[in-house]
C-alpha cells in the first residue's frame, strides 16, 4: 500500500494519541496512589506511641 | 485400569486415602485423573498456572509402589493437591501470576511442596493467582496473567483473591487440597467467596521457604480443603520450624482438635451487628442461621469490639514499606509496568516514596496492637466475624467501588477483623455458613496465635451439624 506523505503522517499522529492517553492515566493511578499514602500517614501521625514501644520486628543475631 | 468415579473429585482426604489404600483405583489412575480434570477445567475457571501432569503420573506411580509394600505415609498419600503459583517447585516455572516473571525458574522446591511429598501427597498443578499476590493495591480482579479468577458457583462473580486458583480449584473438585497464602485476606476472601474451608494459620508456623515474598513481616501459607478435619490434617504435615525461613515461629504443630477445651467454657466474642446491618441484605438470613448452629455446640456467644486502631491504615504502610524493598529491582527495570493493573502498578512504584518514620510508626502501633489482643484474649477464648460480608462481587466491578456500605451510623462491630488479625499475626478459620442466592458465604474464628487446634475443633463440630461444606458448584 502506497501512502502520500500527509497520510502517513495522519496515521503516525493516531497511533501517538494512545500512549499519550496512557501517560496522562498513569499519572492519574500515581496521584491517587500518593494520596492514599499521605492520608494513611495523616492517620498514623494522629496515633500517640509510647517512645518505650519499640517496632514490632526483632533482628536475632 | 479402575474407572474413577466422579464423585472422587469431591471426596475427603480420609475417604480418598481409605479408598487408596483398599486398592479401589491406584494412586497413579487418581493422579491421572485429577491432572485431566484440572487441565481441562481449570482454564474454564482461570484456576490453572501450570499443568504437571506428566509429574503427577510419576509421583502416582511412586505412591503405588509404597503402598504395595504397604508403606504407609498418613492420610494424604496418593492426594492430589494444587499451590499457588507463587510457589517454587524446581525446574518448573514460577510466575508468581505476573507477566514480567513468566518463565522464571528456581532450582529448589518450596518448603511445603517437600513437605507435602515426604508423606506421598501428588502436585498436579500450580494455581492462578493475582499477580505478585496482589502488591502494589489492585483495581480489577483481572490483575492477573492467567485473567480474572471466576467463581465456580457462577462464573459471572470473582472467585475472590489473592489465593484465586486455589480456592476455584478446590471449590471445582479439581484437587483435593490447595496451598495459598495471605498477607491481608488473600486466603479469607477467596475461600469465603468459593465456599471452602480455609486455614490462615499463626504467622510462623507454616515455613515460607521458596515461597515469593510482599511483606516479610505479613506473610503466611495456608491450607484450602473441604472441611476444617482435612486443613488440620493438611497443616499437621506443612507446620512447624524451618531453618531457612528467618520467620519461623520455630514450633510444631500436632493435630489434636479432641483435646480441646470443653465447648461450654468457651466464650466467643463477635459483634451481632456484623451479622446484620453490616453485612449485605442477601447474607443475612444464612448468617443468623449459622449463629444459631454455632450456640447448639455449648459455646457461649459475648458481645465484644476490637482495639480501637486503624487497621486498614496501619497494614497498608507496613505493606507498602516491605513491597517496595521487595519489588525495587522490578520497578526500577521499568518491567512494573507490564503488569495488568494501573493501579498496581501506580501502588508499586509510589510505595518507593514511603516515609521510614510511617513505616517505623506503624511497626510501632503493631506491637500496641499485639498487646491490646493479648489483653483481649483474656476475656474470649475466639473472635467470630463473617468472613466477607456478603457473597462474590461481579467479576467486572472495580474492587475499590460499589461495594456494599451499611447505613451511616452503623456500629463498627469488629469492622477491620482481617487487617487486624494479619498485624498480630492470628490464625484464622474459614467455614462456609450457607447461601446468599446462589453464592457462598462463610464465618471467620480468629484466635489467639498458636490455637489451632482450638479452631479447629470448633470448625468441626460446626461442620458435624451443617452440610454447607459439602455442597457442590453446578457442573460445567
Amino acid at each position: 500500500m502506497k501512502l502520500t506523505r500527509r497520510e502517513l503522517a495522519a496515521a503516525l499522529a493516531v497511533t501517538a494519541i494512545p500512549p499519550a492517553a496512557a501517560q496522562t492515566e498513569q499519572r492519574d493511578e500515581m496521584q491517587i496512589a500518593r494520596e492514599r499514602l499521605k492520608s494513611n500517614s495523616d492517620q498514623l501521625a494522629q496515633q500517640q506511641v509510647p517512645m518505650a514501644i519499640e517496632p514490632a520486628f526483632h533482628f536475632t543475631a | 485400569m479402575a474407572a474413577i468415579p466422579t464423585d472422587v473429585f469431591f471426596a475427603s482426604i480420609p475417604e480418598l486415602n481409605q479408598r487408596l489404600v483398599a486398592k479401589e483405583f491406584k494412586a497413579e489412575e487418581l493422579a491421572r485423573a485429577f491432572a485431566l480434570r484440572l487441565a481441562d477445567l481449570g482454564p474454564r475457571y482461570n484456576a490453572l498456572a501450570l499443568p504437571l501432569h506428566q509429574e503427577a503420573l510419576r509421583q502416582g506411580k511412586a505412591v503405588d509402589q509404597d503402598l504395595k509394600i504397604d508403606r504407609r505415609r498418613g492420610p494424604l498419600q496418593g492426594i492430589p493437591f494444587g499451590v499457588k503459583d507463587l510457589l517454587s517447585f524446581a525446574g518448573q516455572p514460577t510466575a508468581w501470576g505476573a507477566k514480567p516473571y513468566a518463565g522464571q525458574v528456581f532450582d529448589y522446591n518450596a518448603t511445603v511442596v517437600d513437605q507435602l511429598f515426604g508423606v506421598g501427597a501428588i502436585l498436579t498443578g500450580k494455581l492462578a493467582m493475582v499477580e505478585l499476590a496482589g502488591g502494589g493495591g489492585y483495581r480489577m480482579a483481572s490483575a492477573s496473567v492467567s485473567g480474572p479468577g471466576l467463581n465456580p458457583w457462577d462464573r459471572s462473580r470473582w472467585s475472590g483473591g489473592s489465593s484465586s486458583g486455589s480456592a476455584a480449584a478446590v471449590a471445582a473438585g479439581l484437587v483435593t487440597f490447595s496451598i495459598g497464602s495471605e498477607t491481608s485476606g488473600s486466603i479469607i476472601t477467596p475461600a469465603s467467596y468459593c465456599g471452602v474451608t480455609a486455614l490462615r494459620p499463626t504467622y510462623g508456623l507454616v515455613s515460607r521457604h521458596g515461597a515469593m515474598a510482599l511483606s516479610w513481616t505479613l506473610d503466611k501459607l495456608g491450607p484450602f480443603a473441604r472441611s476444617a478435619e482435612e486443613c488440620g490434617l493438611i497443616l499437621h504435615v506443612i507446620a512447624g520450624a524451618d531453618s531457612k525461613d528467618p520467620g519461623s515461629a520455630n514450633t510444631s504443630f500436632y493435630y489434636t482438635p479432641s483435646y480441646a477445651r470443653p465447648f461450654k467454657d468457651l466464650k466467643v466474642g463477635y459483634a451481632a451487628v456484623d451479622f446484620a446491618d453490616r453485612a449485605e441484605e442477601p447474607a443475612r438470613a444464612a448468617f443468623q442461621a449459622a449463629l444459631i448452629a454455632l450456640k447448639e455446640s455449648g459455646v457461649t456467644l459475648v458481645e465484644t469490639r476490637l482495639p480501637q486502631f486503624p487497621y486498614g491504615p496501619i497494614l497498608s504502610t507496613i505493606l507498602a514499606g516491605e513491597q517496595a524493598s521487595v519489588f525495587e529491582p522490578l520497578i526500577a527495570s521499568g518491567k512494573v509496568d507490564q503488569l495488568s493493573d494501573k493501579a498496581q502498578i501506580a501502588g508499586l512504584k509510589a510505595s518507593l516514596e514511603l516515609p521510614a518514620k510511617d513505616y517505623l510508626k506503624a511497626m510501632r502501633l503493631r506491637s500496641l496492637i499485639q498487646q491490646d489482643f493479648r489483653q483481649l484474649f483474656t476475656q474470649v477464648d475466639v473472635l467470630l466475624a463473617p468472613g466477607r460480608p456478603g457473597p462474590a462481587t461481579p467479576i467486572d466491578q472495580p474492587l475499590d467501588q460499589g461495594g456494599f456500605q451499611p447505613a451511616a451510623g452503623t456500629p463498627p462491630g469488629l469492622q477491620g477483623i482481617i487487617q487486624a488479625g494479619n498485624l498480630a499475626g492470628l490464625p484464622a478459620l474459614v467455614l462456609p455458613c450457607g447461601f446468599a442466592g446462589n453464592l457462598p458465604v462463610a464465618l471467620q474464628l480468629v484466635g489467639a496465635p498458636l490455637s489451632e487446634n482450638l479452631l479447629l475443633a470448633i470448625g468441626r463440630d460446626f461442620q458435624k451439624r451443617t452440610d454447607w461444606h459439602k455442597r457442590r458448584p453446578p457442573p460445567l
